[in-house]
């Protein structure tokens, strides 16, 4: 139970292990990140591969220490504390245990070495194997278990001393088997809102993230995009890059030229001068426009507001389905209803209702 | 023309992995065989490919028995999980190398080909990487080019998006549909996945346990599943199935007072007690109609999958899943008020597991 903070931290592993001597010249793959995960919060780090994410979760657990900057817990300086120190559990994509061990003693095991008296690690045990559905397991040596039993094996020893505050876990689902993932999860989530710990979750799956987690972090490149709750990722990406990442398929998007209040999209032009005026949009020039395949409105005739495309591709999911258009060089995707009976190489209108249009420029959300 | 199964059994000791399998694969066409793993998708695939010999059974060619035919002069190609055979060669010379090896092309020749299929399948921008510096999803393409350039008439693909994140299947796969809409020979491919199935198949087919428990068109597979098994495989989310009793006297089947279907079209055909209703979570949802059954539960799990939200809901000890067509939040533990369409029911025979019915079908409940 404790506020995780960072503070200017920076990380470059080429720096810090003295393989380039000038700070300029080293790669970084974290930049001056600021952040702060209450207390009690469930929250998760994604993004693509080689994004940062392992390397801020190692940094917080106290594995690495970070080229620059603070890491605090409850306002306290801890950068320099070990991972112990930090009573911070951690839990990662291969499952840790001592597979000749049964349940029991691996769950007792953390305990024993910190000399807690019998009686309280048997209660102790008992209370953590009831909370991961383990109980009926506990004799059994944890080799014979499946993975997704095992994980949770990893998971109890780290959570069960008293003194735990948080918990990281580094793609925990990772490895595990497609069939036991959906039980595993709700696990962890039962785990966060009993516990009242404070998690951060590392994951590239915008499913589980989304599922998991109250606050979710878009991490690329080193840097943090945007955080927020899955509802304001969908709905009001600040980049593109979360407007393609969160949502399936992603945003789609168009170079166009804004100026007088009309919207140039190189082919066609939209009318959207009264919108951005009551939004107090003022920029004008290069911008580009994004909207989600689920907000083009599909018709089979013409009207005056809406642009011609020609289907290329037809992906029927059974209750929708997903169209590739293309025309005026560009391509776009649109989620339309089953009922709708279309057929490659037709011809379609599709119009952009002016709400649902977002509109970036230098990739910058504007409105 | 075709590939056409007849009768094929193939055992490994005493484990049946086909167990009498006939199907006629059409030219052009591209079959999804889906199951559960260990269903025979891959043996299935095999066989076809002459990679595995049949115990007995036939297997034609555009009517031609190849049954004793090795792979080699079959005309195949067989696609696997995230497979470069050469790891330390450039993607354009692993694509080359077939055509190098058949030693009949002209370097020229050679050239042309590749870069013609590098191009329809959208890596022609990467011809002079290394495997290693590339993207799953182009690791995949070029084992697919691999595969085309040499000709083959069939080409057989096993689980090839398994290890791929997201955002590269939902790329990978409007790309495969793309290239492979107007091509001679038939495409061949078993995934775990349903959204791969209905996404990109024109035909598919139910393994389980060795057997083909259905085979057609995917619109017929997917609007009348001939097992309780396949409606809840096809299907994403999973189709909910729930136990339900007939009851002669007024003719319906109950699940419990409140949820009972009228079975009055169909109840001559009825001749056991208990029976499995299934429904789709697309055809559950929160606004009420003339047409609906209302039930209310427990929300224990809500699920952000792509752009959509999968809602898990205890109702008296079951899981429904509702499926919303948008990103939202719903907090744990609240009771939610569901309304599921009359008219969207499948019967399963409880003991059979056979569709014997749909409330939705012709006056006599037929599908």
């Amino acid at each position: 139970m404790a506020t995780l903070e960072f503070r200017n931290i920076s990380h470059s592993y080429e720096y810090s292990f003295g393989k380039v001597k000038e700070k300029e010249k080293a790669e970084w793959v974290i930049n001056d990140l600021n952040v702060v995960w209450e207390d009690g919060t469930a929250n998760a780090l994604l993004g693509p591969s080689g994004g940062g994410k392992t390397t801020m979760l190692n940094i917080i657990s106290g594995l690495l220490k970070p080229t620059e900057g603070q890491v605090l817990i409850d306002g306290k300086d801890v950068t320099e504390f070990s991972p112990q120190e930090r009573k911070i559990a951690q839990v990662f994509q291969f499952p840790v245990a001592y597979d000749t061990m049964n349940v029991y003693n691996n769950l007792a095991f953390p305990l024993r070495n910190r000399g807690y008296a019998k009686n309280k690690i048997d209660s102790k045990v008992h209370k953590i194997s009831e909370l991961l559905n383990l109980d009926e397991y506990l004799y059994e040596p944890a080799g014979s278990l499946n993975e997704g039993e095992k994980q949770k094996v990893s998971l109890g020893r780290g959570i069960i001393r008293d003194d735990i505050v948080a918990m990281l876990l580094d793609e925990p689902l990772t490895l595990i088997d497609p069939k036991l993932k959906n039980g595993l999860r709700r696990t962890l989530m039962k785990i966060q809102r009993e516990l009242k710990l404070t998690m951060i979750y590392v994951t590239h799956d915008q499913h589980e993230a989304l599922t998991f987690a109250e606050y979710v972090s878009i991490l690329n490149a080193g840097t943090i995009i945007q955080s927020g709750s899955a509802t304001e990722l969908y709905d009001n990406p600040k980049q593109p890059f979360v407007g393609f990442f969160v949502g399936s398929p992603g945003m789609n998007f168009i170079d166009c030229s804004l100026s007088g209040g009309n919207l140039d999209c190189k082919g066609f032009t939209l009318d959207i001068g009264s919108f951005l005026e009551e939004n107090g949009v003022k920029e004008e020039g290069e911008v580009k426009l994004g909207i989600r395949p689920e907000s083009l409105m599909i018709s089979k005739k013409q009207t005056e507001t809406s642009v011609p495309f020609n289907i290329q591709v037809i992906e029927n999911f059974g209750h929708y389905q997903i169209i590739t258009v293309e025309g005026m060089k560009k391509r776009l995707k649109a989620k339309i209803s089953s009922d709708i009976g279309v057929s490659i190489g037709e011809r379609i209108f599709l119009s952009f209702p002016k709400d649902k249009i977002i509109l970036f420029k230098q990739d910058k959300r504007i409105l | 023309m075709g590939i056409e199964l007849k009768h094929v059994t193939k055992s490994f000791g005493r484990k049946k992995a086909l167990d009498d399998i006939s199907l006629e694969i059409e030219d052009g066409g591209f079959v999804c065989f889906l199951g559960p793993s260990d269903a025979g998708k891959s043996v299935l695939l095999r066989v076809m490919a002459g990679l595995e010999k049949v115990d007995s059974g036939k297997v034609f060619f555009d009517g031609k028995d190849v049954t004793k035919l090795s792979v080699r002069d079959r005309n195949v190609a067989m696609v696997y999980q995230d497979f470069i055979n050469y790891p330390n060669m450039t993607v354009y010379e692993n694509i080359a190398s077939p055509l190098r090896v058949a030693k009949k092309y002209s370097k020229a020749e050679i050239e042309e080909k590749v870069h013609e299929v590098a191009e329809l399948l959208n890596i022609n921008k990467i011809l002079r990487q290394k495997p290693d510096e590339i993207s799953g999803g182009q690791r995949q393409r070029t084992a697919i080019a691999r595969a085309m350039v040499k000709g083959a008439k069939y080409i057989f693909l096993d689980e090839p998006l398994a290890n791929l994140d997201y955002k590269l299947r939902e790329e990978f796969r409007t790309q495969l549909k793309e290239t492979f809409s107007n091509r001679e020979g038939a495409f061949v491919y078993a995934t775990a996945d349903p959204i791969d199935a209905m996404a990109l198949s024109s035909h598919t087919g139910y393994l389980h346990g060795g057997k083909l428990l259905q085979y057609g068109d995917i619109d017929e597979v997917y609007n009348n599943p001939s097992y309780s098994m396949v409606g809840k495989y096809f299907s994403n989310p999973t189709m909910n199935l729930l136990n339900g009793k007939l009851n002669r006297g007024d003719k319906t089947i109950e699940v419990t007072r409140e949820l009972k279907i009228d079975a009055g079209r169909f109840v001559d055909r009825l001749s056991n007690e208990n029976y499995i209703l299934g429904i789709r979570p697309k055809d559950i949802g929160f606004s009420d109609g003339p047409d609906k059954i209302e039930i209310s539960g427990e929300l224990m799990l809500s699920e952000i999958v792509g752009s959509e939200t999968e809602l898990h809901v205890d109702y008296n000890g079951q899981n429904i899943i509702v499926l919303e067509p948008d990103v939202i939040h719903y907090k744990y533990g609240s009771m939610l008020t569901l309304f599921l369409d009359k008219n969207k029911f499948f019967i399963f025979d409880a003991n059979t597991k056979v569709l014997v019915a749909k409330t939705g079908g012709d006056k006599n409940g037929n599908a």
